[in-house]
């Protein structure tokens, strides 16, 4: 979701700007644990059901410091990474391949409609059987996950280049060879880039879906082990470091995005005064 | 010399072959690989098992069985969502303190992948449909808040202006100009959403168990009983597919006036 539409708070004199406003945007969240807080103490609600919020931080910082927590999420956020990558190298090739050379298009193409819409965690019993419980299978689903969305996106972006820019280019005397990586990957970065963030939002729940089928070694493995041993204030604890990573990994995502487009704006605007 | 509708015909023929037959290469790889022995059969059985073993489970009834229980779970989780989704992102887009609180929250909670909360919604609600249902609801109604809020903050604003002048109520506002006016969105929403809520319904399944196609599959891999493994796995594949297009459908016979959207 983007930030712009909480810019004009009504709400808000002017003069508060800057971090201020966004301490006040944030207040929301600090309030609903507030009530978390004052609901469990004040026992309205049970504590066996729902630990106070302060038991899940000092859960989640005894983790940190003490417990496994570190090695958990490190293999988890590993595996999502490395597969969220090779599925972006994987997923710009193709795509552009499939955009670029009718051939490939016409056989992958059906492919991937076909299977782009088959739940990729269905894929986890089957790789388990090929190639075991661990790394190998979460990886795997991981990439065959993101792989679709940055495909598409890039196959998209890269065939709706306008083709002024390629006779452009071509009239500049750009050769084939180098059309690809000068003109249409660069045109189509904003659209494999929304692609991108998809995939990234994906790989988190393929990987720890993956993990609560079956795993040795992973955060999603961590909450279902805590749950069934009845320490909820941990398996909060740990559904609450997976909610702030995702969170995290999307916000640097959108940064980057805004650093890597800084002229895909400006250039949308001039053709709209043009 | 052919009619225009039988070369149009053989257009769609053609346009149908080619579509096919990546999918037939595939198929016929698949059975070479297999009849060559180059693997075993535990690991991958021959198409002709795997299609045995689909019309054995189709007359036991249990594919259809395991579907409607997947369904279920899937669609009730999707109408909570949607309902929750479109009241709140409408509240959102009208009332400016509503949108105050809940952006944040949103923003926050959406990347989230909602499958962790499994163990906690088993806690709450127990390990039958109702659990899973909820877990379907929480992930799909982020995606539904946000195409709601996005089609009902966009409405033109001569709509409301023109609808406000003639003295139409803030209550008749929404149910007459802006729901309407967000009907296209709203439905897109649910589009986007459908195959998140049966992927999440599936994983669920797959995660806690108790019935449905993703507990089948498992359980089937469990027992190395690998024909049945692809059996379920098609069997995702096609409702996410015909499901896909039947909303298609949907939206077309339900949004008639809206020409922009048409699809196909």
């Amino acid at each position: 979701m983007n930030t712009s539409f909480a810019a004009n708070l009504p709400l808000l004199p002017a003069w508060v700007n800057g971090r201020a406003r966004r301490l006040i945007r944030a207040l929301p969240i600090a309030m609903l644990l507030v009530l978390w807080e004052v609901l469990v103490v004040s026992g309205l609600i049970d504590r066996t059901f729902l630990p106070p919020a302060h038991a899940v931080i000092l859960a989640f910082w005894d983790m940190l410091v003490h417990g496994e927590l570190l090695a958990h999420l490190w293999a988890t956020v590993f595996t999502a990474f490395v597969g969220l990558g090779v599925a972006v190298v994987l997923g710009v090739f193709l795509g552009a391949l499939m955009a670029t050379n009718r051939w490939v298009n016409g056989l992958v193409g059906p492919l991937v409609a076909t299977t782009y819409s088959l739940p990729k965690t269905s894929l986890v019993p089957l790789f388990i059987l090929w190639f075991g419980i661990g790394d190998v299978t979460n990886g795997l689903t991981v990439v065959l996950g993101c792989l679709l969305p940055i495909l598409v996106s890039t196959h998209h972006g890269v065939s709706s280049v306008p083709a002024v820019l390629v006779w452009s280019a071509r009239a500049m005397g750009t050769p084939q060879y180098a059309m690809l990586r000068r003109v249409l990957l660069p045109a189509a970065t904003a659209s494999i880039l929304s692609g991108v963030r998809i995939a990234l939002g994906y790989c988190f729940v393929l990987v720890i879906s993956a993990e609560m089928i079956a795993t040795k070694l992973g955060i999603g493995k961590l909450i279902f082990l805590y749950g069934e041993n009845g320490a909820y204030a941990y398996m909060l604890g740990g559904i609450l470091a997976v909610v702030v990573i995702a969170f995290v990994a999307d916000r640097s995502l959108v940064m980057i995005t805004r650093r890597l487009l800084y002229w895909h704006d400006s250039m949308e605007l001039r053709g709209a005064h043009a | 010399m052919p009619s225009r509708a039988m070369t149009e015909l053989m257009g769609v023929a053609q346009r149908c072959l080619l579509f096919v037959a990546p999918l037939l290469l595939l198929l016929a790889a698949w059975q070479v690989t297999t009849s060559m022995g180059y693997v075993r059969p535990l690991f991958l059985p021959p198409p002709g098992s795997v299609a045995e073993q689909f019309l054995a489970l189709l007359q036991a009834g249990e594919i259809l069985e395991q579907l409607a229980i997947s369904l279920y779970r899937a669609f009730a989780g999707l109408a909570i969502a949607t309902a929750v989704g479109v009241a709140t992102g409408l509240m959102m887009a009208r009332i400016s303190w509503v949108n105050w609180i809940c952006d944040p929250l949103i923003s926050f909670v959406y990347p989230a992948p909602k499958i962790v909360f499994i163990p906690l919604f088993i806690l709450y609600f127990g390990m039958d449909h109702l659990s899973k249902i909820l877990l379907v609801a929480l992930t799909c109604v982020f995606p539904m808040i946000i195409a709601t809020h996005q089609g009902a903050s966009t409405v033109s604003r001569t709509l409301v202006w023109s609808a406000e002048s003639m003295g139409t109520s803030e209550r008749r506002l929404l149910s007459r100009v802006i729901l309407p006016a967000s009907m296209p969105a709203i439905l897109t929403g649910v589009r986007i959403t459908m195959p998140a809520a049966l992927i999440t319904a599936f994983t669920c399944e797959m995660v806690a168990g108790g019935g449905g196609l993703g507990a089948a599959l498992v359980f089937a891999q469990r027992f190395f009983e690998t024909p049945t493994v692809f059996v379920y796995i098609l069997v995702m594949l096609m409702t996410g597919l015909v499901l896909d297009l039947a909303l298609l459908r949907l939206r077309n016979v339900l949004l008639p006036w809206h020409e922009q959207d048409k699809e196909l």
